[in-house]
């Protein structure tokens, strides 16, 4: 065989293997039924600090659910990334979704973190009857309208367990009104997250009685916003409020304002929870302090429920717990409540998806670590908490918290 | 008023970062004809080397007078070293060998090059924003309601600095006139005694030094870089060396100046979401309207 | 012609995949996978089309993912609630790949007298362009949301739903007619205009080649395939946003291009087919496979490296590809011609360093 038949038989052989690797996926038949709890989170690249402390929540709530498992079945994690570069990809998300809806076992799936990835993935979900909670997606169009569910335009499959990006926003907000903010500036990431949460605080802040003196869109993954910042500077905001992540320029907005002329310790930053990770400190360095932020999720650390949540995390990471690793936790619990509950009305056999989502669908008076909740008729929780958080001396610092359910 | 002075000197500064990524380009396209994909991701391993070695060497981060001034120029010479043997090694390894291939050829391996690179830098410093140690003090002068800071003539003196000193050693030393004859003339310099590969090799490292400057400059002057900042750079970059006239250093440091200026004019005043389309669509217009840039001469097509 | 001397074992090998391609959901029945192959098929379309323009015609095109958006974007608008139009997706299959073949003429005509490099770096600014504008022009795109609920397609009253099967046979029915078609473009005057200008384009115009039609031909040909694949992609994943036609499209598709063969038809499937694997199906497992025993590499997010390795490693020893065309990799081959061509080249007036 010459060296470019060679070359040539090397690329068939890869291309037979195809047919090989997916037929690999058959499970090991175990002595117990597995039950398989499915994750779509982004847990690579630059997402990964977003995607593997949630992840580590759904890995701790199954094993905690194997120690007292029914009798005859087994609970398991099975784990999809749905970062492509580094970067959470709608196309992936999609395709994960699609690969554990053709497993039987797995009865409901944690994800996605962000919002654009559902967009993406609930159509295949609501197509397929799967469920999906999510930990995170704050954007209100998910859920509220039913433009993504377009096989089955009432039956809802998607859920989760945060409080959406009007309540953000609105809490973002008040809380810049009790911060005695009245002039701010708008700033957003021009991506699906970012803008949807600028967009609301916004509204809610001019309605407020708050003045917004401009809102700018700015081109992600650049290095100067410079320009940008020397025209907020000559308007003489209070405050920037930025929608959008530390990835996309959360981090590095903060960090210019210095030397486009506003002063960070007078000047003050509020943001929404893409900007409650550790990244953000480390890239605005000392421009960090004084900013502000909402995180669609409780303090776990103030909840006495949470305790020995923290503890097994630490215990077994070996690290603190992120801003959505109880969420992740939670959303797990409750599809495995479901399935414990569809085993019991079973009298003992295994559970059938559908029976499942009907279970997750009403679900009622949970009671969890992030408090006692349920879904409403749209899939969202019915006790959405958002808790404020400062930066001081380069450290997150807890403000407070509020059940914004009643409003 | 007072804005448009503030946001011509953010232009400026920005410029100035262009100008010098945009040398490197100008060079090797005059001398080789080949588009050096991976510059930009040269210029960003120039942030990347100043930061590695100011972190080596000032690990308590206190540093002041003296000993600081001489931390920042072994850091400086340091990131031009490396860079400049990172270009040498690029020539040598991925582009040497098809000298004489068509030019489609080497443009392909340039643009793999940058993604080797690139993730290079992502293995080694990971993928988010990385800070650059702020060790310089930056000192804001006020003229009535306009802001100068000391980094932002950082940028410009040293841009319009070492273009000077390029231009003085390609006219007037005897390795610059080896240089333009075998840009001029490959085969005809080869037969007058000049070692064509050693004074490419000579080309690939003085443009990549110059990135490394890039490198560092850009580091103190924005705080922080990341493994990807290269590429829309470079990109820019190489915007300002077509504007200006390829192949002409005076061009690429004016087409440096004008495309930050458009960049930063954009930002301030129309919107930042359109400030990279006004570039690249300049970028378009120019070569479609003026391929030669404002102080290059007519090229012939290729043959 | 078929010289059947020329075809070997290994040929017939392909051949034979491409026979069982239509059986294989009748043995995996996962709707993962087939999803999978349809993502797959569509990078395929992609390499086929930009084959065309860099292969067939020798025109680096680095923008070509603006092509997928348009033509991505002009079913979303026209099929969606975006504005209430829900236009029949069989027509627009065709008219979408008529809308990015115009782009493809409309960025073309004032470029194309512009040198190789000259033109690379144009499409990659187009290529930068196009979906920062899509982003930017939020009133009619949706702006970062993109545009959801897009319409499936219905044939014969059977509703594709969102199932991925009946895309799998699409895009395979696609791919096929594709080939043909661009295999019969290489064998007409057109493809025999294309490779006397990508040899020489000076020669090929004295030879009464008109240059710049065959030039603009290549573009917009190639462009339309994009737009048929970018009709296929919006449909299944229901959604288009300004994410997925950035710069790292146009790179993979390229690398498959480099990989396969540029201007060798098996090449690009062969390119297109191994990179598909690697990236769906080996390395995410080798992720999984490496957290298993306690190692976090992340496999997929260096993927970016495997291609440039691929593209510097296939460009300086195999610039033909694993499975180019002889007469490609007669041209790409250093040789006394292209040496004496660059020696002539080398003796014109320019500005000096």
């Amino acid at each position: 065989m010459s060296r470019r038949s060679l070359a040539r038989f090397v690329a068939l052989a890869a291309i037979l293997s195809m047919f090989g690797t997916s037929a690999a996926f058959t499970p090991a038949q175990a002595a117990d039924q597995v039950i398989k709890i499915g994750v779509d989170l982004p847990v690579s690249g630059a997402d990964a600090s977003d995607g593997i402390p949630t992840q580590n929540g759904v890995t701790l709530a199954v094993e905690e659910a194997n120690t007292h498992a029914p009798k005859g079945f087994k609970f398991e994690v099975d784990a999809l990334d749905d970062a492509v570069g580094g970067v959470h990809n709608p196309q992936q998300g999609a395709t994960n979704i699609r690969s554990l809806a053709a497993d039987p076992a797995v009865m409901g799936v944690v994800g996605p973190f962000n919002s654009n990835v559902a967009a993406a993935e609930i159509p295949v979900s609501n197509e397929s009857g799967l469920p999906l909670i999510s930990p995170s997606n704050t954007n209100p169009t998910l859920t509220k309208t039913a433009k993504y569910r377009t096989a089955h335009p009432d039956v809802i499959t998607y859920f989760r367990v945060c409080a959406t990006d009007d309540v953000q926003g609105k809490a973002g907000a008040e809380f810049a009104k009790t911060l005695g903010l009245k002039k701010v500036y708008v700033i957003d990431d021009n991506e699906t997250y970012g803008l949807g949460l600028a967009n609301v605080f916004e509204k809610d802040f001019k309605e407020m009685g708050g003045s917004v003196l401009g809102h700018d869109h700015i081109t992600a993954n650049q290095q100067d916003f410079k320009a940008l910042l020397t025209k907020v500077a000559s308007t003489h905001p209070d405050a920037v409020y930025y929608g959008g992540t530390t990835s996309t320029g959360g981090g590095l907005v903060r960090q210019q304002m210095a030397s486009a002329g506003m002063d960070p310790t007078k000047v003050k930053y509020v943001g929404g929870d893409g900007i409650s990770d550790e990244e953000f400190i480390k890239v605005a360095s000392d421009a960090a302090n004084n900013s502000y932020y909402t995180v669609a999720a409780p303090n776990a650390a103030k909840s006495a429920s949470a305790q020995s949540f923290i503890k097994a995390y630490k215990a077994k990471f070996h690290s603190d717990i992120g801003a959505y690793s109880a969420n992740g936790y939670v959303a797990a619990q409750v599809i495995i409540a479901a399935a414990e509950k569809t085993i019991k009305q079973n009298g003992g056999k295994a559970p059938a998806r559908a029976q499942v989502l009907k279970n997750i669908q009403n679900t009622s008076g949970f009671k969890s670590i992030i408090g006692t909740f349920g879904f409403d008729k749209n899939g969202d929780t019915t006790s959405p908490v958002i808790a404020l958080w400062t930066i001081k001396d380069g450290k997150q610092d807890f403000v407070h918290q509020i059940n914004v359910s009643a409003k | 008023m007072e804005l448009f002075i503030q946001q011509v000197i953010n232009g400026l500064s920005l410029g100035g970062i262009y100008a010098l990524i945009a040398l490197g380009y100008t060079m090797v396209y005059g001398i080789i004809e080949l588009i050096n994909f991976a510059h930009g991701d040269v210029y960003t391993l120039g942030s990347f080397f100043s930061i590695a070695i100011i972190g080596l060497l000032d690990a308590s981060g206190r540093l002041h007078g003296v000993p600081l001034l001489l931390v920042l120029a072994v850091a400086l010479a340091g990131s031009m070293i490396l860079c400049g043997i990172v270009g040498v090694l690029l020539e040598r390894l991925a582009y040497r060998r098809l000298r004489n291939a068509p030019r489609l050829a080497p443009l392909i391996t340039a643009i793999g090059a940058s993604f080797i690179l690139e993730n290079i830098m992502q293995l080694w410093r990971g993928p988010s924003p990385i800070p650059f140690p702020s060790v310089v003090p930056n000192v804001t002068w006020h003229f009535g309601g306009v802001n100068l800071s000391s980094n932002e003539v950082l940028v410009v003196v040293m841009a319009l600095f070492l273009m000077a000193v390029l231009q003085i050693f390609i006219y007037n030393t005897r390795l610059g006139k080896a240089m333009r004859a075998t840009a001029q003339d490959r085969d005809a310099a080869q037969l007058m005694g000049i070692n064509i590969n050693m004074t490419i090799a000579l080309t690939f490292f003085i443009g990549s030094a110059l990135a490394g400057v890039g490198g560092f400059v850009s580091g103190i002057y924005y705080g922080s870089t990341w493994f990807y900042n290269g590429f829309e750079a470079g990109l820019k970059a190489f915007t300002a060396a077509v504007l200006g006239g390829i192949g002409n250093v005076a061009g690429a440091m004016l087409g440096g100046f004008v495309i930050g200026m458009v960049e930063s004019l954009t930002a301030g005043f129309i919107s930042d979401q359109w400030a990279t389309v006004a570039v690249f669509l300049l970028l378009v217009l120019v070569l479609i309207f003026r391929p030669s840039g404002l102080l290059g001469e007519v090229l012939p097509d290729k043959v | 012609m078929l010289h059947w001397k020329k075809y070997r074992p290994i040929d017939w090998a392909l051949v034979a995949i491409a026979v069982f391609m239509p059986f294989l959901p009748l043995v995996d029945h996962n709707g993962g996978h087939i999803n999978v192959l349809v993502n797959a098929g569509i990078y395929m379309m992609l390499a086929i089309g930009l084959n065309i323009v860099v292969g067939f015609a020798g025109l680096l095109d680095l923008g070509y993912a603006a092509f997928f958006a348009i033509g991505s974007y002009t079913y979303a608008m026209v099929a969606s609630p975006q504005f209430g139009l829900h236009f029949s997706f069989w027509p627009m299959v065709l008219i979408s790949a008529f809308v990015a073949a115009i782009f493809g003429v409309i960025l073309g005509a004032p470029t194309l007298r512009l040198r190789g490099d000259y033109l690379a770096i144009v499409t990659l600014g187009f290529g930068e362009i196009v979906p920062q504008t899509f982003l930017n022009l939020a009133k009619y795109t949706g702006g970062p949301n993109g545009i959801s609920a897009i319409d499936q397609p219905k044939l014969f009253g059977y509703h594709f739903g969102l199932n991925p099967l009946p895309y799998y046979y699409l895009v395979l029915v696609l791919i096929a007619f594709s080939l043909i078609v661009a295999n019969n473009l290489r064998t007409s005057r057109l493809g025999r205009a294309w490779m006397a200008i990508r040899e020489d384009e000076i020669a090929a115009a004295h030879m009464g080649i008109n240059t710049t039609t065959a030039k603009l031909a290549a573009f917009s040909l190639g462009a339309s395939f994009s737009g048929l694949s970018g009709v296929v992609n919006a449909s299944l994943l229901t959604l288009v946003s300004p994410d997925q036609f950035k710069f790292n499209v146009s790179i993979t598709v390229l690398s498959m291009l480099v990989l396969g063969g540029m201007g060798s038809l098996p090449g690009v499937v062969v390119g297109s087919a191994l990179l598909s694997i690697l990236n769906f199906f080996i390395l995410p497992q080798a992720s999984n496979l490496a957290a298993t025993v306690g190692l976090h590499i992340d496999f997929t997010s260096y993927r970016f490296m495997l291609y440039g390795i691929i593209l510097v490693a296939v460009m300086l020893f195999k610039p033909e590809g694993l499975w180019g065309s002889e007469q490609r990799r007669a041209e790409l081959k250093e040789s006394d011609i292209t040496k004496a061509e660059n020696a002539e080249y080398e003796e014109m007036p320019r500005e000096t360093v």
